[in-house]
């Protein structure tokens, strides 16, 4: 795998960022994001239960938003990482390679939007501070949460598309792909 | 010339710096979750009458006015005869549940001899607890109403028969020269259902002021009368105008009778007679280790003559 530094370096940065995104993804989905006190509502959530209160309030587009913006796409960014290094590691398949560049495409295109979920609980933790009826206090776990979105971007972004297509030229038995 | 310095060619492959943004990840997260988890201790199940205002994730459980907990489920119990609550204790309020601990929920209640409990109102129900002293247990009954306060170690409680209840309530305080010096804990139908008995509690400093003759009345509410020799009007505190209470007296014949021992059965009388309120026997008040440190008043009020209209 040395065969080029700047290849290698990729590689490492993007598993090495990839690999921490992961770990902390367990705190960020365990460990309480926002405490709030909302007219007598005194409640701590994770992630999780925040969607679930939502969803139980009727709020189910709102609920889906969360869910998707927050626990699927982060999941999905990392599976993602996850099957474009192993692409890369292994050699892809000819007729793989242009799905997988577009799968980088996407996930460098929605890294982002996942930070929904922090810019809510730090829009919230600024706005809401009326002392005792009303206070939203942000937790560790929103800390976390947002290592892993800003994780997975650097992870996205050290990743080079075109090492996908390298391995082309190497001992492939079949060189004449789709393309 | 000098030869180039020969190239070192290391066989071992270093390490890419960027791999302690893993390692470090992994401590942190680590961290924050044996940080998150550190803090729950034990879970306890509280059953409970009524489970009104109990709301799950969100009801706590309060000790000393400082959160402890916080409820995690509520479910009818299989006979449906009440509510059982899970409550996750903090980890450094894991002592408290054990056995002889006392839970009730708090609720806002306004009566016309209280107000408790105001701030429940906005942040709804919460439940309360006093600990228990036994053996650590994990279920417990909760009370129906707050409990009393809790008598100190040295006070002593005492019954008093009377024909009829008046204004007393569990609460009302009992007053000794219009100083309060205890509080009725309960009270009940006799057995033979021909008077009503009420159990009062004495606080440690004054249980000396209680003999075996001491004479006990109603000092609730007010009596108006007009008779022959004009009008007269009776009343004591405004506290036991508006709560009900219990005075007493006792009498100073010398020497004086002994102290009346736990549970000592007492008439309690409609009113006062005139004689009773003359009565100022001088009774240390025998309590060297509470006196001295939490109350002054009742070193100084058997010496001081006794004051106003009682006279």
């Amino acid at each position: 795998m040395n065969r080029h530094p700047s290849r290698s370096a990729s590689l490492h940065r993007t598993a090495a960022f990839a690999l921490a995104a992961a770990f902390l993804m367990v705190p960020a989905n365990f460990v309480p994001i926002l405490h709030s006190e909302l007219a007598g509502d005194v409640r701590t959530d994770t992630i999780w239960t925040g969607i679930v209160e939502l969803y139980a309030k009727g709020l189910w587009p709102l609920a889906a938003i969360v869910f998707i913006a927050s626990l699927v796409i982060p999941l999905f960014k990392l599976a993602g990482l996850g099957v474009l290094l192993l692409s890369v590691h292994h050699g892809a398949a000819p007729s793989h390679l242009r799905p997988l560049t577009r799968l980088y495409a996407f996930l460098d295109a929605i890294g982002r939007w996942s930070m929904l979920d922090v810019f809510l609980v730090a829009f919230l933790a600024g706005v809401v501070r009326f002392g005792a009826p009303a206070q939203v206090t942000p937790l560790p776990g929103i800390v976390a949460f947002a290592l892993v979105v800003t994780l997975t971007i650097l992870a996205t972004r050290a990743f080079d598309p075109r090492l996908l297509w390298t391995p082309v030229t190497a001992p492939h038995p079949s060189t004449q792909g789709s393309g | 010339m000098n030869t180039l310095p020969k190239p070192r060619i290391s066989r071992r492959p270093t390490i890419p710096l960027v791999w302690v943004v893993p390692l470090f990840a992994l401590i942190v997260g680590a961290w924050m979750l044996i940080n998150e988890y550190r803090n729950h201790g034990p879970e306890i199940v509280i059953d409970f009458e009524d489970g009104s205002g109990i709301a799950v994730g969100k009801t706590r459980l309060v000790h000393k006015g400082v959160s402890v907990g916080i409820v995690r489920g509520a479910e009818l119990k299989p006979d449906l005869s009440g509510v059982s609550v899970r409550v996750r204790l903090d980890r450094s309020a894991a002592p408290l549940a054990a056995e002889g601990a006392q839970f009730w929920v708090v609720q806002p209640e306004i009566s016309f001899g209280a107000v408790r409990g105001l701030d429940t109102i906005l942040t709804g129900a919460r439940i309360n607890v006093t600990p228990g002293r036994g053996a650590p247990a994990r279920h417990f009954t909760g009370l129906e109403h707050p409990p009393l306060p809790r008598g100190r170690d040295g006070s002593r409680s005492f019954i008093l028969s009377a024909d009829r209840l008046g204004s007393i309530n569990p609460g009302s305080p009992v007053f000794y020269r219009e100083v309060k010096v205890g509080l009725v804990e309960s009270s009940r139908l006799s057995d033979d259902s021909t008077s009503v008995l009420i159990r009062f509690r004495i606080e440690a400093p004054y249980v000396a002021l209680v003999r075996t003759n001491t004479r006990f009345w109603n000092a609730g509410g007010f009596a108006f009368k007009i008779g022959l020799f004009g009008a007269e009007l009776k009343n004591t505190s405004l506290e036991s105008l508006v709560s009900g209470g219990i005075a007493f007296a006792t009498p100073d014949t010398l020497p004086l009778a002994s102290p009346a021992p736990e549970n000592t059965q007492f008439e309690l009388s409609r009113e006062a007679d005139k004689d009773w309120l003359t009565w100022s026997p001088r009774i240390p008040l025998n309590s060297p280790e509470q006196s001295a440190k939490d109350t002054k008043a009742p070193t100084l009020a058997p010496l001081l003559p006794a004051a106003g209209k009682n006279e």
